[in-house]
């Protein structure tokens, strides 16, 4: 099996990609090309023989579950809500959040035995995340701001992405609950996965060590 | 109301010309292989019951099947599946036939798949099922026919791989896992989630089962894997180990040396049928394997005949797709004649052709009225003459 074939990785764009290109460099990579890529989405690392990919992170998934791409980079939030066949080697470190049910500041959202209403980007977790405690809840999809459902009232708690929790406070909510850890995972194909082993354990060996 | 008159369903398409002319080439070169090895041919409804896809030894979930009902209520499924069928059968039509029994088919397969997944709902598949015989000469039958199959495949790089179901199962047991617990060690095993797969067994430090099923999904790859694995499972373990290595060195020896390749991490999911030696196999370019078969002794038990069986299915769509993106298209060919004929050389244009197709030719009409556009269809369909039919003549009029 040759070591150095041909190898195609999709980067969630924004904060991973800079991550990630971080990590490449301290790699050795040449990240010029990654560094000044204009509005160009296909990438090229010299002298790797590894190309760029730079995609929304649901696409980062779907381009490595068709073999679009051999791997990927994409945070556990997207892997949670998006599901799909393929393997999650290494949990990359970076870009770490978590998910979190809050609430307005002092509301009993456990109280009671009224079905609760739930708003969220990421209905799967939540579905899961209230199936695994036994409770009905209406899930409503928001696809901006979540925070306002619960001060329009259009909701009991909201499931979100939280870092440092600022935009809750801000907005008189507050985390009751954590839901699940998130950060930046390497997926790969699972047939690249076979096809490639040896460059696919390199670059991986390679990536976690400098991190 | 919006009208679904010119769409077909998501998952499904019409395949055209060399689309089906790659898909029948796949299809008639596997039969070829089945029958050269004495296999017969069967046919299943694609229409079942819900219940013969929800068994003990295998079910499938609800979200995959397509259901409809009958006339009496009763829960419909289109064929996710073509193994349980012939499983069936075996309990029914087939329990008193003379074993081993070496069946194949090649229909259509059906599955409800995530909403815009890009992956086919409907897609043929064709396979082979050994029922009964002894199972190192089963599992060696039908491993070698799935390598020739692999072989005729003809792709610029393959990777034909095996492994074994009964590690999991052996290994985990010992661990004294809830349900949940244990369907989550298996999902983070199989989809080599190695961080969660690690945090998980954490737990249980000193175990060997423990440290073996991490390490055993970590495991695949070429011959060195068995002596790494020997290294990290415990005894009870090496018997499955022994079998698979002996399995792999019998593929070499047969040729396969530069394509066989063994994964330890393989579990049947809760709802496989597998329960023994298992394998797959990959095309470049495609990024699901093509071929997965296995041993799968305890499902004919389910509809009441207990044996032992084996067998493999082959994905022919994708197969088929990877040899037009090969050959760059294979154009549905142009026939030998191509004639026009006017009013009233109809009739004598085809008693002309039937004259040609006796001798094995391929003859097309040019049903056009008039004779310039005739000539042009011709020459679109790459004719270099079109042969004249009128009431007295037939002539043959070079194209330029």
């Amino acid at each position: 099996m040759n070591g150095n074939k041909a190898i195609r990785i999709a980067l969630t764009k924004g904060r991973l990609e800079k991550d990630t290109v971080g990590l490449f460099e301290k790699m050795g990579f040449d990240v010029t090309e990654l560094k000044e890529k204009g509005r160009r989405l296909i990438l090229n690392i010299p002298g790797e023989n590894m190309e760029v990919v730079l995609a929304k992170a649901a696409d980062v998934i779907t381009y490595v579950e068709l073999g679009a791409c051999d791997i990927g980079v994409v945070g556990k939030d997207t892997i949670l809500e998006h599901g799909g066949k393929y393997f999650e080697v290494a949990d990359l470190g970076f870009g770490r959040c978590r998910f979190a049910l809050a609430t307005k500041k002092g509301l009993d959202f456990y109280g009671g035995v009224g079905v609760k209403t739930v708003a969220t980007k990421y209905p799967n977790v939540t579905r899961h995340f209230f199936e695994s405690k036994r409770m009905d809840v209406d899930i409503v999809k928001i696809e901006g701001s979540v925070e306002l459902a619960p001060l329009l009232k259009i909701a009991d708690g909201i499931v979100d992405i939280v870092e440092t929790g600022t935009t809750l406070k801000e907005n008189g909510l507050a985390v009751i609950e954590d839901v699940v850890p998130i950060s930046a995972r390497l997926i790969v194909n699972t047939v690249s996965m076979k096809l490639k082993k040896e460059r696919i354990e390199q670059l991986t060996d390679l990536m976690l060590s400098q991190l | 109301m919006k009208k679904y008159d010119l769409l077909t369903p998501e998952g499904t398409r019409d395949l055209i010309f060399d689309e089906c002319a790659a898909l029948r080439t796949v299809s008639e070169k596997l039969r070829g292989i089945y029958e050269s090895h004495g296999y017969s041919e069967v046919i299943t409804p694609g229409l079942e019951f819900f219940d013969v896809f929800n068994n003990k030894s295998r079910h499938y979930s609800q979200e995959v099947l397509y259901k409809l009902t009958d006339g009496k209520g009763r829960i419909m499924v289109l064929r996710p599946d073509s193994t349980m069928p012939i499983a069936r059968l075996m309990g029914t039509r087939l329990r008193t036939a003379v074993l081993p029994l070496k069946l194949f088919y090649d229909q259509t397969i059906y599955r409800a798949n995530p909403k815009e997944s890009g992956r086919d709902d409907e897609f043929f598949q064709s396979g082979v099922e050994l029922i009964g015989g002894d199972v190192m000469r089963s599992d060696m039958e039908v491993l070698s026919i799935a390598a020739e199959v692999m072989q005729s495949f003809d792709a610029a790089e393959q990777r034909f791989e095996i492994g074994d179901s009964g590690f999991f199962p052996l290994l985990s047991s010992k661990l004294g896992l809830k349900e949940q617990e244990l369907d989550d060690l298996r999902e983070y095993f199989i989809s080599k989630n190695y961080p969660a797969l690690d945090e998980l067994l954490s737990r249980f430090a000193g175990s060997a089962e423990a440290s073996a099923l991490a390490k055993l999904s970590r495991l695949f790859g070429g011959k060195e894997v068995f002596a790494e694995a020997e290294t990290v499972l415990p005894p009870e373990a090496l018997p499955i180990l022994q079998r698979l290595e002996k399995v792999f060195d019998s593929l070499c020896e047969l040729g396969m040396s530069s394509e066989v390749t063994v994964d330890l991490g393989f579990a049947g999911k809760t709802e496989d049928y597998y329960t023994g030696i298992v394998f797959k196999g990959y095309i470049e370019g495609y990024g699901m394997p093509v071929l997965t078969g296995g041993r799968y002794d305890r499902l004919i038990a389910d509809f009441g005949v207990d044996t032992p069986a084996t067998g493999f299915a082959v994905n022919e769509n994708a197969v088929a797709e990877a040899l037009l993106k090969r050959s760059g298209g294979m154009l549905t060919p142009s026939p030998d004649v191509m004639i026009w004929a006017d009013e009233d050389g109809i009739v004598k244009a085809i008693q002309h052709c039937k004259e040609l197709t006796g001798q094995g030719k391929t003859v097309e009409y040019a049903g056009l009225a008039d004779i310039g556009a005739a000539k042009e269809y011709a020459l679109s369909r790459g004719m270099k003459a079109l042969t004249i039919v009128t009431k007295n003549d037939i002539t043959e009029e070079p194209l330029k």
